[in-house]
Formats: structure tokens, C-alpha cells, sequence
């Protein structure tokens, strides 16, 4: 048995015991996807709910976004970005922590659709996985994939991939990736202001405002979002680029430091714009300002909601 | 209506026919990049469907209705001026039926024996459409369960074919017969063949029970149905399945000004948002996504087909089973929708 279907294995059984003994009421979770390279979130409340849990390599949504606002106790089936947003979440008092049950998933890293389509732009129409491959079909071609080749750009460099705060793992550690340098960031950080205004403008022109980026975003919790907002209306609802820019740019400063790189914002954008990037610049400067990362231990305050005595700024004092 | 043929050498003079004082719109790019724009022709068959919907060609996301300024030295200081009816003849190659047919619906949201939208008629009615039939339709695609077809004539003034490198066309309006009349395209019969490739077309796609059984359910049934919260559990309120949508027709009304003048827009607007539905008192009578999501699924299985004669207002293009980041594939809701009313 591959490593995935021991995980699908070990979250089934855990699943149906935590619902069993009262310790959590549902567990949210990934069943198959209707469609291929799809994971599907799904809420497991019965035993036979819990035989429909996998998991897979195509699981991109973030499932802490399911929980600020639940009342129920969660088990959370989590990979290491999900579970750094959950602790986020705790941290950020929006879920609490005794109703709280992390099952984490070592994660080898998700598999991004568009670098498969790029490798095979034939109609897919059924995707299956063994651990370090995927393979593809349609009318008349079946074609394997290595993992390695087509994850996501956060997978590739993602330092936590097995969640460092849970209540059990469903698997023995990943092995961590290669560390995040920021060396995609090299480029645009050598550009003056004016050219990376450019940059962010041609990186949004595509955009629909239909606001998947900041629903699929687990940071994204606030009762009315500030674009929702009428009395007094913050922002333009057209698809003026000003309106537009306005939005990503504000949404980036209210993630920056508290992002955990899961990229289900780049899953949700229904016109593959790279909305990570937005975040990409904040996460270093607040890594490198506070040595801050987010969602590592339930103990850690958000460098941007804390105020130290020593603090090297000067205006704050 | 008669066929005709369009043979592989006179394709590029049969489309530059076509640009004959209008212009012409057609797919161009691939998978995510296959969007409508303007060509002169010959134009690539080798295409599933635009990314998103030609609907934006009449209904854009943004369109300034009218405008206002208040510089007293200008003509009509403080008064509305009209903004409508720029549009250009146009003709549209390469539309697919599930796409026409959502036109089609739509036309009769903005324009029938109640209302006519002045914005939307104008384009309409100057716009000739060429469908391209499904040879061979998507894995997401289920345009014949929802009671079209892949051959698909409805909303279309001409159905094209690819047919040995170049064209087979059955015109299906007198406008689309004027159209191709004008062209390089050969008279021809070609009634069997089209029977026999929308045939094979419509046998690859899936089942019809679910809407049949929801065609034949109490609305009351399918609205109190227990499922809906379970149903709605992993939305998330996004706008992607209503944007996507080549029947969703919903919009927000928006004034912009400033001190020298302003103009009155609208934009799209969707279902899934909390704020389509809040009133001014701070009162929102779909003030769950479990309201919301059900009525996205009730309006496109139930209420267009009562209001539109059976005609179901998912065409079945497939999209936003593609798109819905939490994989709310509409052919599962309909499932569970025909079964919790059975």
C-alpha cells in the first residue's frame, strides 16, 4: 500500500473514532473530486460519511477556512500549511482551541493543474496517483506525470510541510523541501517602484472581482469584508483598475506576516492570476524584520498586532 | 434551412465575406486563453470553449448607461445623457450551442413583453451568430441532459461543423441565410450527416434522470429538502459559477461622480454575495450561503424552466463544474435535488 492510501486509511479510522467518542462532531476533510486532479471538501458527521475521506495530492483548498464561525467541535484534517492557518486562526481568537482536533497530514506537496495542462493540453478525463506520479487520460492517450514536475510553486518550497503543531499525524514526516530563499523575488525587487507598479497591474489585469482569492483565503475572516462594505462605500464595484488594484493591494497589507503560503487563493482564481505574489514580498519583509512565521505554535502573537518597549521603529515610540 | 460547404481552400475568402462591414468575434488561444476576440479569419477550429461565456459581448461586466457633468459652460449641464446603442454589426463565429442557448435565455430576461433593455438590444439585434458544433464535447460537458444539444440550434442564425478541413453550415435564420448567401459557401445536403454526427455527440454524454425527476417535482418539495445545508456546507461565497454562467444575467446598479460629473453603470452582480439581497433596514432575506446556494440551483433547475417553458436555465456548458473552487458540481446538486423531493 502507497503512502497516500495509508493516510486515507489512518484519517478513515480516526475519523469514525473521533465522531465515535464525542471528541469531535464533524470532521472536515477531502473526498474525491467530481472532475479530475480535484479534491473536494467535505464534512464527514457519520461513520459511512468517513469512508468517502482521501486524501490526495489534488487537496488545494485550505480547510481552516471552514472555521471561524462553527460552533461544532472540528476535526480538521490538516496538511501542514491548513494547520499553521487553524493555529492562526486560535491565535487570532476566532476559533477556540477546545474544540480544536488537528489531524495532520504529511504533506508531499499539491499537484497544480495548470503545469499539468501545460504538459498535456488534451482533455483529461480521468487522473489517478500512486505516490510519486500521476497518471492522465483521455480519448485515446494515457500519459504518467512525475509529482516532482508539475507542484505548485509554495509546494516547492515550503519549509513546513509536516504540520509542526498537531494532535496526531496521520503519517511518518515529509521530507522538507528545499527552504524558501525568495528566489522568485529576485526580479521584482530589483525593479524600481514605478516598474513593480506595472508588474502588480499586468499580474491583475485578468481579474473578474468575483473575490474566490479572498473567499478561499482562510486570513480572509472579517463579518463584512471592507469592498462589501456601503455606508460608507470604500470602493468602486466596476472593473476599473484603480477599484481593482485597491482591492489586492488592501487584502495583501491585511495578510501581511499572518499568510502561510498554502495558495488557495492561486486554486480558487478562476483566471490564474499569481495572488500569492501580493503576499510573497509582505511574508519576507516580516520575516526578515520580526523573524516572524505564522502558525507555528499556539503561543505566537502576529508581529503587526503586538507592540514591544524596544521596538526598532522609531514613529511608533 | 438549407446546408452548405465551405471547402478548405475558400476558407479565408468565406471569412473575409464575413467582415463585410461588421466585425467579426471568434475564439481564439487555448483551454484558459480561448477567449472571443476580434479576427479577420481563417479562424482555428481547435478549441473546446471560450474560458468564459460570450454573454459579455451583450451584458459586459461593466457598462456606463448614462452620464452627467456640471460645468455650466458645457452643453446640458446636470442632466442625464444616454450612453447606449454603440454597438457595431458584429457577427460571432464559433459560438457553441450550450453557449447560444444561454443567450437565448438571457434575451428573454432583457427583452420581452414586460421590458426591453435598450443596452443589451442593441447589441443583440445587431449581432449575427455562428455556432461551431461539439464533434467531440468535454468531459464536463452535459448540454444534451439539459435538453440541448452539441449540435444545438437555438439562439443561432448559422450552425457550423468542421467537415474535411473546412466547413459544413446549416443556416438557421433568414438573417444567417442573407449572411452565408454572401459568402464563398457552396449549396450542399448535408441533413444525414449532421443527423448522424449529433447523434454520436449526444451518446457520449451522461444521464437525464435527475432533471426529469426535478422537472417533475412540487418547487415547495425541492425548496424545503433537508439537504440544502449539507448541500451548501462547502461553498464559499465566491462569484466564479455565477460569473462563468452563460445564463446568469444578474446586475448592480452603481452611480460614480465626483464634482465635475459622475455616470450611472452597472456590473455584474451574483447571488452568492451577501450583499445581492441586503436591504437598506440591515434586513437580508438570504442571509445564509444555505439560502444563497439554494437559490442559485432552484432559479437555473426550477424557476427559469416555470418562467421560460420547461427550458431549463443551466445550458450545460459545463463551466462551473470546471471552475467552482469547492467542486459544487452542479449534476451531483441535481441529484441530490431530485432524490430529496422523490
Amino acid at each position: 500500500m502507497g503512502n497516500l492510501e495509508t493516510i486515507t486509511q489512518k484519517i478513515r479510522e480516526k475519523a469514525k473514532s473521533l465522531l465515535e467518542s464525542g471528541q469531535a462532531e464533524v470532521v472536515i476533510g477531502y473526498r474525491a473530486g467530481t472532475i479530475p486532479l480535484v479534491a473536494a471538501p467535505f464534512f464527514a458527521r457519520s461513520a459511512a460519511d468517513c469512508d468517502q475521506l482521501v486524501w490526495s495530492s489534488f487537496a488545494r483548498l485550505n480547510l481552516a477556512n471552514y472555521l471561524p464561525n462553527r460552533t461544532e467541535k472540528v476535526a480538521l484534517v490538516a496538511k501542514g500549511c491548513d494547520a499553521r492557518s487553524a493555529v492562526g486562526q486560535v491565535v487570532e481568537n476566532q476559533f477556540p482551541k477546545e474544540n480544536l482536533y488537528l489531524l495532520g497530514v504529511p504533506c508531499s506537496g499539491l499537484v497544480d493543474p495548470a503545469q499539468v495542462a501545460a504538459k498535456e493540453p488534451r482533455p483529461i478525463q480521468r487522473a489517478t496517483e500512486s505516490d510519486d506520479a500521476i497518471t492522465i487520460s483521455g480519448q485515446g492517450f494515457s500519459v504518467d506525470i512525475k509529482k516532482a514536475e508539475v507542484l505548485r510553486r509554495n509546494c516547492r518550497t515550503c519549509a513546513h510541510r509536516t504540520p509542526t503543531v498537531a494532535n496526531e499525524l496521520t503519517g511518518p514526516e515529509a521530507p522538507a523541501a528545499k527552504p524558501d530563499d525568495f528566489e522568485d523575488l529576485k526580479t521584482l525587487l530589483a525593479k524600481t517602484p514605478a516598474e513593480r507598479l506595472n508588474h502588480f497591474k499586468d499580474l491583475i489585469k485578468d481579474c473578474l472581482r468575483c473575490y474566490a482569492c479572498r473567499n478561499a483565503c482562510p486570513l480572509c475572516y472579517c463579518p463584512v469584508c471592507f469592498v462589501d462594505e456601503t455606508r460608507p462605500q470604500w470602493l468602486g464595484k466596476s472593473t476599473d483598475p484603480m477599484d481593482t488594484m485597491t482591492f489586492h493591494l488592501l487584502r495583501g497589507l491585511h495578510c501581511a506576516g499572518r499568510c502561510t503560503a498554502c495558495g488557495a487563493c492561486e486554486t480558487a482564481c478562476p483566471v490564474n492570476i499569481k495572488v500569492r505574489e501580493f503576499n510573497r514580498v509582505l511574508d519576507k519583509t516580516v520575516q526578515e524584520n520580526w523573524a516572524y512565521e505564522p502558525g507555528l505554535a499556539w503561543e505566537q502573537k502576529p508581529p503587526l498586532t503586538v507592540f514591544q518597549p524596544n521596538d526598532p521603529a522609531d514613529f511608533i515610540k | 434551412m438549407p446546408e452548405y460547404l465551405v471547402k478548405e481552400s475558400s476558407l479565408a475568402s468565406f471569412f473575409q465575406a464575413l467582415t463585410q462591414g461588421r466585425r467579426l468575434l471568434a475564439p481564439q488561444g487555448q483551454g484558459d486563453n480561448c477567449h472571443l476576440e476580434v479576427s479577420t479569419g481563417p479562424v482555428s477550429l481547435d478549441y473546446a470553449n471560450t474560458h468564459l461565456s460570450p454573454k459579455a459581448v451583450f451584458f459586459p461586466q461593466t457598462e456606463k448607461l448614462l452620464a452627467f457633468h456640471k460645468l455650466a459652460d458645457k452643453p446640458k449641464p446636470h442632466q442625464y445623457q444616454d450612453l447606449g446603442d454603440k454597438a457595431e454589426p458584429t457577427v460571432i463565429f464559433g459560438i457553441r450551442p450550450c453557449d447560444a442557448k444561454g443567450l437565448s435565455i438571457s434575451n428573454k430576461v432583457f427583452q420581452n413583453d414586460r421590458f426591453t433593455d435598450p443596452y443589451w438590444k442593441g447589441k443583440y439585434e445587431k449581432t449575427l451568430k455562428i455556432g461551431l458544433a461539439c464533434l467531440s464535447p468535454s468531459p464536463q460537458c452535459f448540454c444534451a441532459a439539459m435538453g440541448g444539444s452539441p449540435f444545438g440550434e437555438v439562439g443561432l442564425d448559422v450552425l457550423a461543423y468542421p467537415k474535411d478541413k473546412g466547413l459544413g453550415l446549416r443556416t438557421l435564420s433568414p438573417a444567417g441565410e442573407e449572411l452565408i448567401e454572401s459568402t464563398s459557401a457552396e449549396k450542399a445536403d448535408l441533413a444525414s450527416e449532421i443527423q448522424d454526427l449529433a447523434k454520436k455527440a449526444i451518446e457520449a454524454q451522461g444521464p437525464l434522470d435527475a432533471y426529469q425527476a426535478i422537472d417533475a417535482s412540487k418547487l415547495m418539495d425541492l425548496y424545503q429538502a433537508k439537504h440544502w445545508a449539507n448541500t451548501a456546507e462547502p461553498c464559499l461565497g465566491c462569484g466564479v459559477c455565477t460569473f462563468f454562467c452563460p445564463t446568469c444575467h444578474c446586475f448592480d446598479l452603481q452611480d460614480e461622480a465626483n464634482d465635475l460629473g459622475g455616470v450611472r453603470m452597472r456590473n455584474w452582480d451574483t447571488c452568492m454575495s451577501q450583499l445581492f439581497t441586503a436591504h437598506g433596514s440591515g434586513h437580508n432575506p438570504r442571509p445564509s450561503k444555505v439560502e444563497r446556494v439554494r437559490q442559485r440551483f432552484m432559479h437555473k433547475l426550477k424557476y427559469i424552466p416555470i418562467k421560460q417553458d420547461g427550458v431549463r436555465g443551466c445550458t450545460g456548458c459545463g463551466r462551473c463544474v470546471v471552475m467552482c473552487p469547492a467542486n459544487i458540481d452542479i449534476r451531483s446538486v441535481a441529484a441530490t435535488m431530485a432524490q430529496a423531493s422523490a
